[in-house]
C-alpha cells in the first residue's frame, strides 16, 4: 500500500466545486479560443495563396508576431498593459476571463492557419480543376468540394492543438482566471497533501483528453469518405507533440 | 446554317514560364463532329484541350464557342460559359467526398440552379445512361477506373453541353476497362455530340472520327479524315509518329 493516500480526501476534492469550476473553465476557454482561432485563421490560410502581395505580407506579419510572442507575455500585454494604452480597456466588461480568451484566440490562429494551409495544400488540384470545368465559382469550389477534403487532414492536428491549448489555459492563472490547474495549487497550499490534490487534478485532464480523442476518431468518420458499411476502422488517437509555447 | 461551327480556336498561343507550349493551334469543330487530336507527348494537347474548356487563358489568338469570343471574357463571366462545354480529364478528378450521385447533381445544383429533386433525378438518369445507376451510393474510392471515368463522363453529360472535350480519357487505365469508356464514348458519338478527343487509340480514331489531327510542337501540323490520315499521311513528322504508335 501507498504510505500516505487518503483516499477521502482525494475524493473529496475530485468532487469539490473548485475543480468542477476550474475545469469547465479550462474546457470553457480552450473551446472558445480553439472556435475564434479557427475563424480568423481560414482567412489567414488563403491568403497565404493569394495573388496579392500585400495579402501574403499582411499574413506573414500575423503568423511571425503571434508565433515569436510567448503566450505568457501576451496574456500580461492585454490584460495589464492594454489597459494603459487604451482606457476602454479599464471598464469592467474587460475581465480576466475575456483578456484570456482574446490572447488564447489570437496566438492560435497562427497555428491554425499553418494547419489548415496544408490541409488546403494536400487537396488534388485536379478537383479544383474539375469543378471549374463544370462552371462552379471558386467559393462554391472550396466550400462544396476543397473544405470537406481538407478537413479530413486537419482534424488530427486540431486535435493536438486542443490538447496544448487546454494545458495553456492554465497560463491565465497569471491573470487571476482560476481554471483547474489554479484550483489544485490552491488546495495543495491548504491541505499539503499532493498526491491526493495533483491526482484529482490529474483524473480531470485524463478524463477531458480522452473524451476529446473519442469525438475526433468520431468526427475522422465522419470526414471519411467512404460507403458506411465499408469504412475501416481508424487508428483511435494522434500523439500530442510536445510544444513549448 | 446545319455546319454551324460550335467550337473554335484561332492561332492559340499560350507560355508558361518563358516556354511556348502553344504556337498558333488552329481548330474548328462544327456540330456533331468528333476530332480526334493525336501527337507526341509535350506537343501541347492537354494544355490546348485546356484553353478549349476556358480553362486557361490564352495569349494570344482566341477562342471561340458558338460564335461568341471568349478570349477575354472577364473571370467572373467566364464561369458560366464553361458550363457549356463538358470537360473529361486523364485521372478523372471525380470529387473524392461526394458519391457518384453528388458528383453528378452537384453542378446542377450549384450553377443550374435546379431544385435537388429535380437534379437528383436528371443525374440518376444519366448515371443509367452510362451503366452505373446501381453505383450512384458509392464514393469514387470505391470505383473502378473505368467506372471512374463513366461517373465523370455523365458529370460532364448531365449539363448539356455543346461540346465535350476529353483528355486522354483511358490512358490512365488498365487495359480490360478501356473498353467499356470506348463504348460510353462511342455511343455519344453516334447520337450526334459534338467531341475533341486527345487519345491514342487509334482504333477508336478509325471508327469514330470526323478528322483526326495532328499536333506537333504547338501547332496543329495535319488535319485529314481516318481513312486518309492514316493511309497517307502528307506530314513526315506524322507518318513517323504513326509508325512508332501502331
Amino acid at each position: 500500500m501507498l504510505a500516505s493516500f487518503d483516499a477521502h480526501l482525494f475524493w473529496e476534492v475530485l468532487r469539490s466545486g473548485p475543480y468542477w469550476k476550474g475545469a469547465l473553465l479550462a474546457i470553457g476557454l480552450t473551446c472558445a479560443s480553439l472556435g475564434a482561432a479557427c475563424v480568423i485563421a481560414f482567412p489567414l490560410a488563403l491568403g497565404r495563396a493569394s495573388r496579392s502581395r500585400a495579402v501574403r505580407f499582411v499574413v506573414f506579419l500575423y503568423s511571425w508576431f503571434f508565433r515569436a510572442t510567448p503566450t505568457l507575455l501576451l496574456l500580461l500585454l492585454i490584460w495589464d498593459a492594454l489597459p494603459q494604452l487604451w482606457p476602454v480597456f479599464r471598464g469592467s466588461w474587460f475581465s480576466a476571463f475575456l483578456a484570456a480568451f482574446v490572447a488564447l484566440a489570437l496566438n492560435e490562429a497562427a497555428y491554425m492557419a499553418e494547419i489548415f494551409r496544408a490541409g488546403l495544400l494536400s487537396v488534388d488540384p485536379g478537383q479544383e480543376l474539375a469543378g471549374r470545368a463544370l462552371g462552379m465559382k471558386r467559393w462554391q469550389i472550396l466550400r462544396r468540394v476543397i473544405v470537406p477534403q481538407a478537413v479530413r487532414i486537419v482534424i488530427p492536428p486540431t486535435g493536438n492543438e486542443f490538447i496544448t491549448l487546454l494545458k495553456l489555459t492554465s497560463l491565465a492563472s497569471v491573470i487571476s482566471v482560476h481554471e483547474l490547474l489554479t484550483a489544485a495549487q490552491e488546495q495543495a497550499s491548504v491541505k499539503f497533501s499532493f498526491p491526493e490534490v495533483y491526482g484529482a487534478a490529474l483524473v480531470y485532464y485524463l478524463v477531458i483528453v480522452s473524451v476529446l480523442m473519442f469525438l475526433q476518431s468520431r468526427l475522422e468518420l465522419r470526414f471519411t469518405f467512404r460507403s458506411r458499411a465499408r469504412r475501416s476502422r481508424l487508428a483511435f488517437a494522434v500523439p500530442a507533440s510536445h510544444d513549448a509555447r | 446554317m446545319t455546319d454551324a461551327v460550335v467550337l473554335r480556336a484561332e492561332a492559340v498561343e499560350k507560355s508558361y514560364d518563358g516556354l511556348k507550349v502553344l504556337d498558333g493551334a488552329s481548330i474548328d469543330v462544327a456540330r456533331g463532329q468528333v476530332k480526334v487530336i493525336i501527337g507526341p507527348s509535350g506537343s501541347g494537347k492537354s494544355t490546348f484541350l485546356r484553353c478549349l474548356a476556358l480553362l486557361e487563358r490564352v495569349d494570344a489568338g482566341a477562342v471561340y464557342l458558338d460564335g461568341e469570343r471568349l478570349s477575354g471574357v472577364k473571370e467572373r463571366d467566364l464561369a458560366a460559359h464553361r458550363s457549356e462545354v463538358g470537360m473529361v480529364f486523364q485521372r478523372f478528378n471525380l470529387f473524392q467526398n461526394m458519391t457518384a450521385l453528388r458528383n453528378v447533381m452537384t453542378a446542377l445544383v450549384d450553377v443550374r440552379r435546379l431544385p435537388k429533386r429535380e437534379a437528383r433525378e436528371r443525374a440518376l438518369e444519366f448515371l443509367d445512361r452510362v451503366g452505373l445507376a446501381d453505383k450512384a451510393g458509392s464514393y469514387p474510392e470505391e470505383l473502378s477506373g473505368g467506372q471512374q471515368q463513366r461517373v465523370a463522363i455523365a458529370r460532364a453529360l448531365v449539363m448539356r453541353p455543346k461540346a465535350m472535350l476529353f483528355d486522354e480519357p483511358t490512358s490512365a487505365l488498365d487495359v480490360e476497362l478501356v473498353r467499356e469508356v470506348l463504348d460510353v464514348m462511342e455511343d455519344l458519338a453516334r447520337d450526334g455530340m459534338t467531341m475533341v478527343v486527345v487519345s491514342h487509340e487509334l482504333r477508336f480514331a478509325q471508327h469514330v472520327a470526323s478528322s483526326i489531327l495532328m499536333m506537333d510542337a504547338g501547332k496543329i501540323i495535319e488535319e485529314a479524315p481516318p481513312a486518309r490520315f492514316f493511309s497517307s499521311p502528307t506530314h513526315e513528322r506524322t507518318r513517323r509518329f504513326l509508325a512508332l504508335v501502331e
